[in-house]
């Protein structure tokens, strides 16, 4: 989550409501790889969670006006983002399909998914960077298999950093269910990525 | 805490979204407890590398989501648009200065609801004898008392001055019962009929036919029961009473002559002054009064009904009349006076010569 040094999201949200444009571009650009990252993880494709983030953000300016002040404005916007995708998953049916050998069709031209990922960058020699590679492909690959339920109630945790109460409130079940489902997530990214484990203690 | 417990908070333990107390317990039981520890160990080692790396978007994303946010609210719909400035306003009216701004008028609106109200342009009332606005309240009749009760039904007269209530006489009354009731007897069938239709059917009927029959009566010069029947009537109250009670004083004044009926007449006369039948019953009792040999008291009744519509003319020959036996009387007495005093009486002239045969 962006860092909020002046303006909390919710107080965006009402001088945007009030017409003020330059709030929306700054709620923007704190969320934009926040839900385009989410929005990847759901639908495997680049060109998909390009179009559902830019649809993410069209919801927010249509319904403005509805958003209610005793949500958080990142709950509101994850549901929005969740029930797009879906939508779209539903659409497309590419949720058993895709892969990240995939081509997606952003600038990128023919980079995969597995591509993208970015380089942690933490260690210089040669062999750190290989294995940092294949650890974040196994990771990638490992959360690609896991249920739907289980991997939805992941991202929110890991990547959009929703605590469980408000992962509760965007996909409509209990606070318990969502340990549940997280808590059974992570055992199995715990037997796919057992073998990192050490890797992992080497980069703290 | 136990092993049962701890597994409920490992996940918040984890993630550090338990209270300090909580917290504290757990790693207390963390401590001593192998098995929970390792537990937590590989959910935390897990959680830790299994970070998800951020890929950047694509660089055009920004550009085009604010294209589309510039032109989404060109098109904003009106419900949007409405939505908008009530947030605007309810920005506004969060402020403490609209608030005391709204409070003060609550009060102004509230105090206004405590004026009274004017009284209106009906600045007077009119009342009934009994203080009820007139056309509100119910009708009052005065019925005659009938000198004797013509029968022992249950349709004799109530006591003198008491007051019959009958919704139905006041609208007799409004199409002009009192007039029609005056009328002279051998146009009332078709005339009364339908202007006293409002009153109850049984009722009307009754009375028409008991007023048919006095009228038969009366023109059948059985005074007696024609007045017995009319007081019936009068008593019954209606639209037709006072021309019944006038009817019944005829009637009277037929079978006993002026000395019993003038005070009838007089009586009707004060009941229904200033009305047909008051200045009928008038009349009769000024004839009556001068028949009587009352001369100065048909005069003040002549008078009187002078003034009265339709009774001018009849009053002033009546009043010529009595002003000419009056000059007349005066002249015979004169003359009778004179020729006694200068010359002897006939009777006396002749008598000589009746006896000089």
């Amino acid at each position: 989550m962006a860092a909020r040094s002046e303006a909390t999201d919710e107080m965006l949200m009402v001088r945007y409501q009030r017409g003020d444009r330059q709030a929306f571009a700054e709620l923007l650009s704190r969320y934009e790889a926040q839900i385009y990252n989410f929005s990847l993880r759901q639908l495997r494709q680049a060109g998909n969670a390009e179009d559902v983030t830019q649809e993410v953000f069209l919801r927010v300016v249509q319904k403005a006006a509805e958003f209610k002040h005793e949500a958080r404005f990142s709950t509101w916007l994850y549901t929005i983002a969740r029930n797009l995708c879906i939508d779209e998953l539903r659409k497309y049916s590419h949720r058993r399909h895709a892969s990240l050998d995939q081509p997606g069709p952003s600038e990128g031209g023919e980079r995969t998914l597995g591509e993208q990922v970015p380089d942690l960058g933490s260690r210089s020699n040669v062999e750190r960077n290989a294995l940092s590679s294949e650890v974040q492909r196994r990771i990638l690959e490992a959360v690609d298999e896991l249920p739907d339920e289980q991997r939805e109630v992941f991202l929110l945790r890991q990547l959009a950093d929703l605590p469980f109460k408000e992962i509760a409130a965007a996909t409509g079940v209990g606070e318990n269910t969502v340990k549940s489902r997280l808590r059974y997530a992570l055992d199995r990214l715990q037997q796919a990525l057992g073998e990192f484990e050490e890797y992992a203690r080497a980069l703290r | 805490m136990d092993c049962e417990r701890f597994d409920r908070v490992a996940l918040d333990l984890v993630y550090a979204e338990l209270d300090e107390l909580t917290s504290a317990a757990a790693k207390r039981h963390l401590g001593h407890c192998a098995r929970c520890r390792d537990v937590s160990t590989r959910l935390r080692a897990t959680r830790e590398i299994a970070v998800l790396p951020l890929v950047e978007p694509p660089s055009g994303l920004r550009a085009k989501i604010l294209a589309a946010e510039r032109q989404a609210r060109s098109h904003l719909g009106a419900r949007q648009r409405l939505g908008r400035v009530v947030s605007v306003l309810a920005g506004y009216a969060m402020r403490p200065q609209t608030a005391m701004a709204a409070l003060l008028m609550i009060m102004i609106g509230a105090s206004l609801m405590f004026l009274r109200a004017r009284p209106g342009e009906r600045d007077h009332v009119r009342v009934t004898e009994r203080g009820v606005p007139e056309g509100e309240g119910e009708p009052v009749t005065v019925v005659p008392v009938p000198e004797r009760a013509p029968h022992s039904d249950t349709r004799t007269a109530p006591p003198h001055g008491t007051a019959e209530i009958d919704p139905g006489r006041e609208r007799a009354r409004a199409t002009g019962g009192e007039k029609i009731a005056a009328a002279q007897p051998t146009a009332r069938p078709e005339s009364q009929a339908g202007r006293a239709a409002p009153l109850d059917k049984s009722e009307s009927e009754s009375t028409s036919a008991d007023y048919g029959t006095a009228l038969q009566a009366y023109r059948n010069q059985r005074y007696a029961q024609a007045q017995r029947d009319f007081e019936l009537i009068a008593a019954q109250g209606g639209a037709e009473a006072p021309s019944a009670a006038l009817w019944a004083a005829k009637s009277m004044l037929r079978s006993q002559g002026c000395p019993s009926a003038v005070a009838r007449f007089d009586e009707l006369q004060s009941r229904y002054a200033a009305s047909d039948i008051g200045n009928q019953a008038a009349w009769e009792a000024a004839n009556c009064y001068q028949a009587l040999g009352q001369p100065e008291r048909a005069r003040k009744s002549y008078l009187q009904l002078r003034e009265a519509s339709g009774y001018s003319e009849r009053a002033q020959r009546a009043l010529d009349s009595m002003a000419h036996e009056v000059a007349g009387s005066a002249d015979v007495a004169a003359g009778a006076s004179k020729p006694a005093a200068a010359a002897p009486p006939p009777a006396k002239a002749q008598a000589p010569a009746a006896a000089e045969k």
